[in-house]
C-alpha cells in the first residue's frame, strides 16, 4: 500500500519525517517496501503545501485490509507515537469535512439486495454533479498512489477508497432503468462490458449490481460501461457497499479482473464503513465545487453486523508473550487502535474487547493479545528457554543412518549432490522399472513433470553438467527420496567416471571399472553393518554384463552397473567415457542389519597358515563357483579365500584363465600342522579337478 | 740448471692454474660439480701422476742449497690444493641426501575424499544445535494431502497459498503407503484419551507435493500427547520458477514446541541460539510481527547483517538487518485440529530456509549454484 507523507499528516500531527515513520512501522508489522520521493505540489485548501514530500510503500499482510487506506496507516501511526487520530467528520473543518446525511426508505432511486449472503449492507446516495477534471491537489493524491484521475465524480470514489479503504462506485442516475438498484445474483451467462471495454460473461455464483433491466456492475469489482458517469452525466447515485470477501475472491479471479476494489472487498472491508464513506464522498462533492448531494441516504442492511465481543483476561496475555505488559499499557495501545475495552464483570482480572470493524482478522482472544504484543513491541521481550521436562524421544532413525553412509561415501572420495526431484518423464521412464510414473498437475515445465522414480537420474545428470564443463574425473553421490506409487523411499545413488587411482607422478593411474563401484556399494552396505551379495541381473539403462543386482538378506537392495550408452548419450556424456552407477535402498539395506546387539569375537589363539594355489579354468566359470566348490570341498579350518590374480594371454589356452587363489587356513583350538593343511589343499584340488575340470598351474 | 728464481715463478704458475680450475668446476652444474672435484683430486693430489707429485720428483735433481726452499714452496702448494679440494668436499657432503632419502616435495598419494553439499552442512549444523537444545529431528512424505498440508495449519479451502500458482500438485492422487497408515493407527489415542476435535484417522487421498514440513508437524501431534519439542527438516515445494533466489524445491527446517506455559519469550531466547549457532556468537536477532495462517503472533525473524556486522551493505539492502525466517505462537485453531485443548497448552513454531542460511553465511549470490552440482562450487566445502 502506496501512503503519501502529507496525506498521511491529515489524521495524524506525526513529528517524524516519512524514513523514521517506516522504521518504527516495520517494527510494528507494517514492513517498509520503499521509500520514493513525491514531486511536489498544490496541497488541499487551506494546507502547506511540503517541499520534501514522500510516498512510503508498506507491505501490508493478508490479514489487515484496514491497512490498505491511508487512515488505516494513520492509524497505527497514531498508535506507536501515541497521538491523537483525526478522521474526517461532518463536523471537520476544511478539506476533512463529511457530508451530514440523513437516512431515508427511499430516494429518486430505490435499492434492493436479492443476495442478502453475498451483500450485508448497500448504501446509496444521489447528487447533481457537473462532470469535469478534479483539482490539482486531489489528481496529485492520487497519482502519487498509483491511481489514475478520470473526471471529478469518479475521482472522488477513488479517493474515499484510498482514504477509508471503503471502495465506492458512481451510476449514471439517467442510465438505471427505472431508477432502481437491485442487488442480485448473476442469470447463467449474462453479459456484461465493464469499464474497461470487455464484455464479461456471468455465472449465477457471480454477484451483479442491477438496474430493473439488467446488469450495471460486477458487485466489487468493476463498474458497467453502460451506467458509467460520463462527461455529459448530471446526476449520479454514489455506491458505497459492503461484500463477501470470499465471492468477491472468487468472481475476481475467475474473471481475471483485479481491481483496486476487488483486492480490499476480497480482504475483508470493514462492514460498519459505509455511510461514513458515502458522507465523505458527498462532502467532497462540495469541497471540490463538484456537485451537491441531496442529503440523504439509502442504507440497506440485509445483513447488520455484530461486533465480535472478546474476554482477553491480563494474566492470558503475559502467559502467551511471556514479557509484562501494565494493564494501563494495554487499554492505551487497544484503545488508540479502536477497540473498545469494559473491565467489568470479568472474573479474573481483564476486559471484554469489542473489536471494530475494521479488524475482520480479529476473532480470538490471542488475536487481541498479538495486537497488545505488536504494539508493545517486541523487542522488550526476554530471551528465555522453555523448560525440559521429559527426556527428548529420539529423533527419526534415518538422520543417523543417512550420516554413516554419507561419510562412508565422502571417505570414498564422493561428494555430496542435491538435485530436483522433479525429473523429466522420458529421463524417469528408463528407472521405473515399469511402474507408473508420479506426474504432477501442474509441472513448471516438462523438465520437472514426474517425481523421480530412482535418485540416480539426478546424479547422473550432474556428471553431466561437470563433465561439460571440462571435469573428466567425477564421483557424486545424494542421498534422497524416491518416489513411486507404492510410497516414498530413501535412496543412496551415485556415479563414478573417470579414473579410479589419481593421476600420480608414480605411475598408478587407473580408470573406473565395474569393480570399483562393485567394492563402494560393498562398503556403503558395510557402513550399516551388512554384507551385500552380487546376482546377475539386466536392468534398461545398464549395459548386459555389466549389471549387478544388490541383494542383501534375500532382498534385492538396489543395483550396480555400467551406464548404457543411450542413457549418457542422451544426456552430451562423450562415448568414449564409462560412467559407473549403484543405488542402494537404505531403508532395505539398514533392514538386513543383524537385529541382535554385536559381541566380540574373541582374538584368534593360533596362527593361521597360507597356500597359495594357481588353477587353469574355463573362462566361463564365475569365482563365486570357484569359491564354492574349495569351501565344499575344504574343512571348517578354511577362514578365507581371495582371488588375487587372473590371468588370460600367453601360454593360457583360448578359452581359458589362470587363477591364483590365497587360501588361510586356522583353527579355534590349535595350531595346524603342515600334513592338516596338505590333506585339507589335496580334497580341494580333487573338487576342483574333478567338479570344474580345473588344472593346477 | 734451473735458478730458484725460475722454480718460484713455477710453483707461482701451478698456483694460478689450480685456480682457475677450481673456478672452472665451482661454475659447473651442481651434478657435475662433485666429479670436476674428484678430477681436480686426481689431477693434483695423485701420488703418482698428480701435479704436485710432479713438482717433487724435481726435487733430487735439485742443488742442494735450493732443495729445502722448493720443497717449502711445494709443499705450501700442496696444502692449500688440499685445504681448497676438503672445502668443496665438506660443502658437498652437507647436501648430499641420505642413501634412502627421498624427495619429500613430491606430491603425496592422498586418498580421494568427497566434499560435503553446503545445504547438507547447514543442515547438521541445525540438527546439532537443536539436538543439543533438547529437541527431536523428524522426516517426513514428501507427497502430502491436502488436510495436512493446509486445513490443518489454519489455511482453509480458498485460502490463498493452495493456488495452483503456489503449490505443486499430483496429477492423479496416490493412496498414503502401508508404513503411513500402520503408523497413524499405532499411535492412534486410546478412546479414553481427553484429546479432542476433528482428527482424520482415515487415510485421505495424497494430492501435492508439501510446501512446508508444518505438514510432518501435524502427523506428529495427531499422533503424540503434548509436550512436543521437534525439529522437521527437510525438502519443500513450491511453483516458483528458478531464479537468483527461487527454486522450485527447496529445504525447510521447522521447529515445533507445545506444552503448559511456552511463551513468545522462549521463541526469542530458542531462535538467539541458534542465530548464534549458524552465524556465530553475539549475532544479534530482532523480532516483527508479521502474519501466517497458523501463528498468533506472529514474527518475522532478522538477523543482524553477517556481511557488515549492522553497518549497512548491499545484502542487507542498507538495513543492517537480514530476514532469516517466520514463527509465532501456534495458532489455536491448530490445536484443536489435532485435539489438543488450546486452553492448556501453548506453542511456538518456526520456519526457515535452508538455502537462504547457506546463501547468507558463504556469500553465495544464485541459490541455483545449490542444485547445479558442479564440483568447482562443491570442493569449496570440506567435510
Amino acid at each position: 500500500m502506496r501512503v503519501l507523507y502529507s496525506w498521511l499528516r491529515d489524521f495524524v500531527d506525526v513529528p517524524d519525517g516519512p524514513a523514521e515513520i517506516g522504521r518504527r512501522l516495520s517494527l510494528r508489522g507494517l514492513a517498509l517496501e520503499a521509500l520514493d520521493p513525491a514531486p511536489a505540489g498544490e496541497a488541499p485548501p487551506g494546507v502547506a503545501a511540503l517541499t520534501d514530500d514522500a510516498v512510503l510503500d508498506f507491505d501490508v499482510t493478508a490479514n489487515r485490509p484496514d491497512c490498505m487506506s491511508v487512515v488505516g496507516i494513520a492509524r497505527e501511526v497514531a498508535t506507536v507515537y501515541g497521538l491523537p487520530l483525526r478522521l474526517p467528520s461532518p463536523t471537520a473543518s476544511g478539506h476533512l469535512r463529511s457530508a451530514g446525511l440523513r437516512a431515508v426508505e427511499r430516494d429518486t432511486f430505490s435499492v434492493r439486495i436479492d443476495a442478502p449472503d453475498l451483500c450485508g449492507r448497500y448504501c446509496g446516495a444521489a447528487a447533481d454533479v457537473h462532470v469535469g477534471p478534479s483539482p490539482q491537489w486531489m489528481q496529485r493524491r492520487l497519482l502519487a498512489l498509483g491511481v489514475r484521475p478520470i473526471s471529478n465524480v469518479v475521482d472522488i470514489t477513488n479517493y474515499v477508497l484510498l482514504e477509508l479503504g471503503q471502495p465506492m462506485h458512481a451510476f449514471d442516475h439517467a442510465r438505471l432503468a427505472e431508477a432502481a438498484i437491485v442487488v442480485r445474483q448473476a442469470r447463467a451467462n449474462e453479459v456484461i462490458t465493464t469499464l474497461d471495454g470487455a464484455a464479461r460473461t456471468l455465472t449465477s455464483d457471480m454477484l451483479v449490481i442491477a438496474d430493473a433491466a439488467r446488469a450495471a456492475a460486477i458487485g466489487g469489482v468493476m463498474g458497467g460501461a453502460d451506467s458509467e458517469v460520463r462527461a455529459s452525466s448530471t446526476r449520479i447515485v454514489f455506491e458505497s457497499a459492503w461484500f463477501k470477501p470470499q465471492s468477491v475472491r472468487a468472481t475476481s479471479k475467475r474473471l481475471g479482473l483485479r481491481s483496486e476494489a476487488s483486492m480490499r472487498f476480497e480482504r475483508g472491508a470493514d462492514p460498519t464503513a459505509q455511510a461514513s464513506a458515502m458522507a465523505r464522498a458527498c462532502g467532497l462533492l462540495e469541497i471540490i465545487g463538484a456537485g451537491r448531494a441531496g442529503g440523504t441516504l439509502v442504507d440497506v442492511q440485509a445483513r447488520p453486523h455484530v461486533p465480535h465481543v472478546l474476554p482477553v483476561t491480563h494474566a492470558h496475555i503475559e502467559a502467551l508473550l511471556g514479557m509484562p505488559v501494565p494493564p494501563h499499557e494495554v487499554e492505551r495501545l487497544l484503545g488508540a487502535l479502536g477497540f473498545m475495552l469494559d473491565s467489568a464483570g470479568a472474573a479474573a482480572p481483564g476486559w471484554r474487547v469489542t473489536v471494530p470493524g475494521w479488524r475482520p482478522d480479529v476473532v480470538r482472544g490471542e488475536d487481541v493479545i498479538e495486537e497488545v504484543g505488536r504494539h508493545h513491541g517486541f523487542e522488550h521481550l526476554p530471551a528465555t528457554f522453555p523448560p525440559v521436562l521429559h527426556a527428548p524421544p529420539p529423533s527419526d532413525a534415518r538422520i543417523a543412518r543417512d550420516a554413516r553412509v554419507r561419510k562412508v561415501m565422502l571417505g570414498m572420495g564422493f561428494s555430496e549432490a542435491i538435485s530436483f526431484a522433479f525429473i523429466d518423464a522420458a529421463a524417469a521412464t528408463p528407472f521405473a522399472g515399469g511402474a507408473p510414473l508420479i506426474r504432477l498437475a501442474n509441472p513448471l515445465s516438462e523438465t520437472f513433470a514426474v517425481m523421480r522414480p530412482s535418485v540416480l537420474p539426478g546424479v547422473i545428470d550432474a556428471v553431466s553438467h561437470n563433465r561439460r564443463h571440462g571435469r573428466r574425473d567425477v564421483r557424486l553421490f545424494e542421498i534422497a527420496t524416491a518416489f513411486a506409487p507404492s510410497g516414498e523411499r530413501r535412496s543412496l545413488a551415485a556415479a563414478w567416471t573417470g579414473e579410479a587411482a589419481g593421476d600420480h607422478w608414480s605411475g598408478t593411474k587407473r580408470d573406473v571399472d565395474f569393480f570399483d563401484v562393485k567394492g563402494a556399494a560393498e562398503q556403503a552396505c558395510a557402513a550399516l553393518g551388512v554384507t551385500a551379495g552380487f546376482e546377475v541381473t539386466e536392468r534398461d539403462y545398464l549395459v548386459a554384463g555389466r549389471a549387478a543386482a544388490v541383494v542383501v538378506g534375500g532382498q534385492v537392495a538396489g543395483v550396480v552397473g555400467l551406464l548404457s550408452p543411450e542413457v549418457t548419450d542422451g544426456r552430451g556424456i562423450p562415448k568414449s567415457d564409462d560412467v559407473l552407477v549403484f543405488e542402494l535402498d537404505l531403508a532395505v539395506v539398514s533392514g538386513a542389519a543383524p537385529a541382535t546387539a554385536m559381541r566380540v569375537e574373541p582374538l584368534p589363539r593360533f596362527p593361521a597358515i597360507v597356500r597359495d594355489v594357481s588353477l587353469l579354468i574355463d573362462d566361463t566359470l564365475s569365482a563365486r563357483t570357484v569359491r564354492d566348490t574349495i569351501r565344499h570341498a575344504a574343512p571348517p579350518s578354511l577362514v578365507s579365500i581371495r582371488e588375487f590374480d587372473r590371468y588370460q594371454g600367453r601360454g593360457v589356452p583360448s578359452g581359458k584363465v589362470s587363477v591364483s587363489l590365497r587360501l588361510t587356513f586356522r583353527a579355534d583350538d590349535r595350531t595346524l600342522t603342515d600334513d592338516d593343511v596338505s590333506a585339507a589343499m589335496q580334497a580341494v584340488m580333487a573338487a576342483v579337478r574333478d567338479g570344474l575340470g580345473a588344472e593346477q598351474r | 740448471m734451473s735458478t730458484l728464481a725460475e722454480l718460484t715463478a713455477l710453483i707461482t704458475e701451478h698456483e694460478h692454474a689450480f685456480a682457475r680450475a677450481l673456478a672452472d668446476a665451482d661454475a659447473g652444474a651442481a651434478p657435475t660439480r662433485e666429479s670436476a672435484f674428484e678430477a681436480l683430486k686426481v689431477g693434483w693430489t695423485g701420488r703418482k701422476s698428480g701435479r704436485v707429485a710432479d713438482l717433487m720428483a724435481r726435487l733430487p735433481s735439485l742443488p742442494a742449497t735450493e732443495r729445502r726452499a722448493f720443497g717449502q714452496l711445494v709443499n705450501a702448494l700442496k696444502a692449500r690444493v688440499e685445504q681448497a679440494l676438503a672445502e668443496r668436499d665438506a660443502a658437498l657432503a652437507a647436501n648430499r641426501r641420505p642413501a634412502h632419502a627421498v624427495d619429500i616435495t613430491l606430491p603425496g598419494r592422498a586418498p580421494a575424499l568427497g566434499h560435503r553439499h553446503p545445504l547438507s552442512l547447514v543442515r547438521e549444523q541445525v540438527q546439532d544445535v537443536f539436538t543439543r537444545l533438547g529437541y527431536q529431528v523428524l522426516e517426513g512424505p514428501e507427497i502430502e494431502d491436502d488436510y495436512h498440508n493446509f486445513e490443518a495449519l489454519n489455511m482453509p479451502e480458498e485460502h490463498p497459498a493452495r493456488d495452483m500458482q503456489d503449490t505443486l500438485y499430483l496429477s492423479s492422487p496416490l493412496m498414503p503407503s502401508p508404513e503411513v497408515i500402520a503408523a497413524a493407527a499405532a499411535h492412534a489415542p486410546a478412546a479414553a484419551s481427553t484429546r479432542r476435535g476433528r482428527r482424520p484417522l482415515a487415510p485421505q487421498p495424497l494430492t501435492l507435493l508439501r510446501t512446508h514440513t508444518s505438514a510432518m508437524q501435524i502427523r506428529h501431534m495427531e499422533q503424540h500427547d503434548p509436550p512436543v519439542r521437534l525439529v522437521a527438516i527437510g525438502p519443500v515445494y513450491r511453483r516458483d520458477n528458478l531464479d537468483l533466489t527461487h527454486t522450485p524445491m527447496f529445504h525447510q527446517c521447522e521447529g515445533l514446541v507445545v506444552g503448559r506455559g511456552i511463551t513468545l519469550a522462549h521463541l526469542k531466547g530458542t531462535l538467539l541460539a541458534m542465530a548464534e549457532a549458524l552465524f556465530g556468537a553475539g549475532t544479534p536477532v530482532r523480532f516483527r510481527p508479521s502474519f501466517f495462517p497458523y501463528t498468533e503472533p506472529s514474527a518475522e525473524v532478522d538477523v543482524g547483517c553477517i556481511r557488515c556486522a549492522g553497518t549497512g551493505c548491499p545484502v542487507c539492502k542498507h538495513t543492517g538487518w537480514l530476514e532469516i525466517l517466520g514463527s509465532g505462537m501456534v495458532h489455536p485453531g491448530v490445536f484443536e485440529a489435532v485435539g489438543y485443548d488450546p486452553a492448556e497448552v501453548t506453542g511456538f513454531a518456526f520456519g526457515m530456509g535452508i538455502e537462504r542460511v547457506a546463501m547468507l553465511k558463504w556469500d553465495v549470490g544464485d541459490i541455483r549454484l545449490f542444485y547445479e552440482n558442479d564440483l568447482r562450487f562443491l570442493e569449496q566445502f570440506s567435510l
